[in-house]
C-alpha cells in the first residue's frame, strides 16, 4: 500500500519538473516525526449516529488505546475498522487536549452526510455454470432519516424460478426511537422456468408475473435480539390458458440474534484473539384467509451462522432448517443445490419444484485466501423421500469475492459445478 | 542651495528605503547571500495554512515535499534541482511547531512558531554556490508541496466492499479525484540575478 501511495505521489510531482521530489520517509532511526507521540490518550470515543451500533469487539479495542501513547497509524486503522462496521462514508478524527496534562481526547466524529449520501450498490453478481447469470444492484438515496432505494434483479439462483424485475423500498431508520425502524418494499418480477419445473408442476403452480408488497417494522428489544413484524401481499399471474391472478398474503416474524466478541486482524500485534460472529434467526410466515390469501401455509424457518476469523483464517459454519405446512406457491418453497446450499449439486435434479422441508448444513475453512468446504443436507415433502447428499468443494474467497469449483459426493459421473461472483 | 544640499541625501536614503521594503513586499522569493551559500526567503508564501494547518492543529503530522531549481545562462540550463521532504508537527499542549528534515541523519527544529517553522524550512534549503561565476544570470524556483499523509484509496481497497456489496459511488470517488488541484501546492520564482548583484545587496524578482 505504502509502494503505490509512493508511486502514486511520483507520478503527480513528476510532470512539475524534471527531477522528482524525493522518495517517502526514510525509516524511522531517530525517533518519531510527530512531537505528540509524547501525549497519553486519556480516551477515545465515537460520537454521530449509529455509534451505539458500534460492536463490542470494536469498542473493547478502542478502550484499550486509553492510557497509550498517541500514535497515528493505530489511529488511522481504528477509525477505518469504525467505518466500515458502520459503514460510515465520513469519518473525521479530533484530537483535543484531555482534562490533565500532555493527555489527548481522540474523538471519532459520523459526519452527517452519512445520512444524505447517494449511494450504488451491487449487492449481489453470480456466474454459476448450471444456472446462468444473477445480479441484483440498487440506487439508494438518504435524506435525514429516510432511505429510498430502487434496484434491478435477475436471480436464478435461489429460487426454482429466475425471476426478473424491480425492486423498490423506502426505509425509515428511526421512528421516534433508534430502537424502532419502518420498512416498505415492493418489487415486480417476471418468471422464468426451468423444463424440469415445468414437467413435474401442476397446472396452478406456476405463474408468469408476480408483484409483492411488504410493509414491515423493526424493534431492537435488546441490543443484540432483533424482532420484525409485518405482512407480505403477493399477487402472481398464473399461467393457466384462462389468466387467473392469485394472491399470497402472509403474516411475516422474524427474531434475529447476532452477537460478536474478541478481536479480529485490525487489533495491535500480539492481542489478536479471534473474531467470534454468531448470527441466528427463527422466522415464520403465515397465509392466512384472513387477509385473503388464496394458499393457506405456515412456513418456518431457522437458521444460524457461526464464524470465526483470526490471522489468516476464516471458518464458518451454517445451519438451516425449514417446514412449511400446507401448500405455499412455488416462491415460498426451498431451495438446496444452488451458489449457498449443497454447492455442486444441481437444484433442479434435487427438488425441481422446492421442497416443504429442508435441513442442511454447511463448513467453509479460508486461508489466506483459499477456500474449502463441505456441505451437506437434504429436501423432501414426504418422509420416504428424504435422503441426505453432501458435496464439496475448493476455491478461493476474497473480501467477498469467491471463485469455486464444487463437487457432488455421489458414485456414478460426477460432474463439477463452477461459479464465481460476489456476495452470495 | 544650502537647504538642498542638508535634504538630498535624506531623500535618497527614503527613496532607497522605500524602494527595499517595496521590492521585499513584491517579491515573492527573496535570494541573499551568506559566505559562500545562496539563501531563500520567501516572506509572501505561507504554507502552514488551510488543511495542512487543520490537519496538524489536529495532532496529524504532515510531510511538505519542497524542490529548488536553480538556471543559468540564458534559462536554458537546469543549473541544481534540489529536492527536501520535510515532516511538521504541532505539539497540542505546548502549541509549538515542530519540523522534521528527511536527511540522514536527520535534523529536527522544535518549539517553533508557525513563522518561523516555515522560515527553518527554507533555511534548510540553502545551497553552496562555490564554483558558479559571480557574473552568470541566474533564475530560481522554489515549489512546495503538502502531502496527503493517508493511504490513497485503490479501486478495491479497504472500505468500498462491505457485507452488503460493493459501493459504486466510492469507486466512482476515488477515480473522480483530481490529483493535483487537491493538494496545497506554492510554487515562486524570481531571476535573473547574478552572485555579484546579490552580494552587493541587490535584489530582484
Amino acid at each position: 500500500m505504502r509502494t503505490l501511495l509512493l508511486t502514486g505521489m511520483l507520478a503527480v510531482v513528476l510532470p512539475i519538473g524534471c527531477a522528482p521530489f524525493p522518495d517517502g520517509p526514510a525509516e524511522d532511526e531517530s525517533g518519531p516525526t510527530n512531537v505528540n507521540t509524547r501525549l497519553i490518550i486519556e480516551s477515545v470515543q465515537v460520537v454521530g449516529r449509529g455509534s451505539s451500533k458500534l460492536s463490542e469487539p470494536l469498542r473493547s479495542e478502542l478502550g484499550d488505546v486509553a492510557g497509550k501513547n498517541f500514535d497515528q497509524t493505530l489511529l488511522d486503522r481504528l477509525a477505518d475498522r469504525v467505518k466500515q462496521e458502520l459503514h460510515a462514508p465520513d469519518l473525521r478524527m479530533h484530537v483535543v487536549k484531555g482534562d490533565m496534562p500532555d493527555h489527548v481526547i481522540v474523538n471519532f466524529e459520523i459526519g452527517a452526510q452519512h445520512e444524505k449520501r447517494f449511494d450504488l450498490d451491487l449487492s449481489r453478481f453470480l456466474y454459476h455454470s448450471k444456472q446462468g447469470w444473477s445480479g441484483q444492484g440498487h440506487a439508494t438515496v438518504n435524506i435525514h432519516e429516510n432511505a429510498f432505494s430502487f434496484g434491478m434483479v435477475s436471480d436464478g439462483d435461489q429460487l426454482s424460478e429466475r425471476y426478473a424485475g424491480i425492486q423498490a423500498a423506502f426505509e425509515r431508520k428511526n421512528v421516534g426511537t433508534d430502537r424502532l425502524q419502518l420498512r416498505f418494499d415492493f418489487s415486480s418480477y417476471h418468471e422464468q422456468w426451468n423444463q424440469a419445473t415445468l414437467m413435474d408442476a401442476a397446472p396452478g403452480e406456476i405463474y408468469r408475473t408476480r408483484t409483492q408488497f411488504a410493509p414491515t417494522a423493526t424493534v431492537v428489544i435488546l441490543e443484540p435480539l432483533v424482532f420484525s413484524f409485518g405482512v407480505d401481499f403477493a399477487r402472481y399471474r398464473l399461467t393457466l390458458p384462462v389468466a387467473n391472478t392469485e394472491s399470497s398474503n402472509a403474516v411475516v416474524s422474524t427474531l434475529r440474534y447476532h452477537q460478536r466478541w474478541g478481536s479480529a486482524g485490525g487489533a495491535p500485534q500480539g492481542n489478536d484473539q479471534g473474531e467470534h460472529d454468531i448470527q441466528a434467526s427463527y422466522s415464520v410466515r403465515a397465509g392466512t384467509h384472513f387477509l385473503e390469501s388464496d394458499p393457506v401455509f405456515a412456513r418456518h424457518e431457522t437458521e444460524a451462522r457461526y464464524r470465526f476469523r483470526r490471522g489468516h483464517q476464516d471458518l464458518r459454519v451454517g445451519f438451516l432448517a425449514g417446514k412449511i405446512s400446507g401448500l405455499a406457491p412455488l416462491f415460498e418453497r426451498f431451495i438446496v443445490g444452488n451458489a449457498e446450499t449443497l454447492r455442486g449439486w444441481n437444484k433442479f435434479d434435487l427438488d425441481p419444484l422446492g421442497a416443504s422441508h429442508v435441513v442442511h448444513g454447511s463448513i467453509d475453512y479460508v486461508y489466506r485466501g483459499f477456500l474449502g468446504f463441505y456441505d451437506t443436507g437434504a429436501v423432501w415433502d414426504r418422509p420416504e423421500q428424504r435422503e441426505q447428499k453432501q458435496s464439496l468443494g475448493l476455491g478461493c474467497r476474497k473480501s467477498g469475492f469467491q471463485l469455486a469449483v464444487a463437487f457432488p459426493i455421489r458414485s456414478g459421473i460426477v460432474s463439477p459445478v463452477f461459479y464465481a461472483g460476489m456476495n452470495f | 542651495m544650502m537647504r538642498l544640499r542638508t535634504i538630498k541625501p535624506w531623500w535618497v536614503i527614503a527613496a532607497f528605503l522605500s524602494g527595499m521594503a517595496f521590492a521585499m513586499w513584491a517579491e515573492e522569493l527573496v535570494l541573499s547571500t551568506q559566505e559562500s551559500r545562496l539563501e531563500f526567503a520567501a516572506p509572501r508564501i505561507h504554507f502552514l495554512v488551510g488543511k495542512p494547518l487543520e490537519r496538524l492543529r489536529n495532532a496529524s503530522e504532515v510531510p511538505f515535499a519542497f524542490k529548488i531549481t536553480l538556471w543559468s545562462g540564458n534559462r536554458s540550463h537546469i543549473l541544481r534541482e534540489v529536492p527536501a521532504r520535510f515532516v511538521v508537527s504541532y505539539d497540542l499542549w505546548e502549541e509549538k511547531f515542530s519540523v522534521t528534515k528527511l536527511v540522514t541523519p536527520r535534523r529536527t527544529a522544535r518549539h517553533l512558531s508557525e513563522n518561523a517553522a516555515e522560515a527553518w524550512c527554507l533555511q534548510e534549503m540553502s545551497q553552496d554556490v562555490t564554483g558558479i561565476s559571480p557574473t552568470e544570470p541566474l533564475w530560481a524556483r522554489l515549489e512546495i508541496r503538502a502531502e496527503d499523509g493517508k493511504e490513497s484509496g485503490l479501486p478495491f481497497g479497504r472500505g468500498n466492499i462491505t457485507d452488503s456489496g460493493i459501493s459504486l459511488t466510492s469507486l466512482i470517488e476515488i477515480f473522480s479525484h483530481p490529483a493535483a488541484t487537491t493538494q496545497p501546492h506554492w510554487s515562486v520564482e524570481t531571476g535573473p540575478v547574478t552572485l555579484d548583484e546579490l552580494r552587493r545587496g541587490r535584489r530582484r524578482g
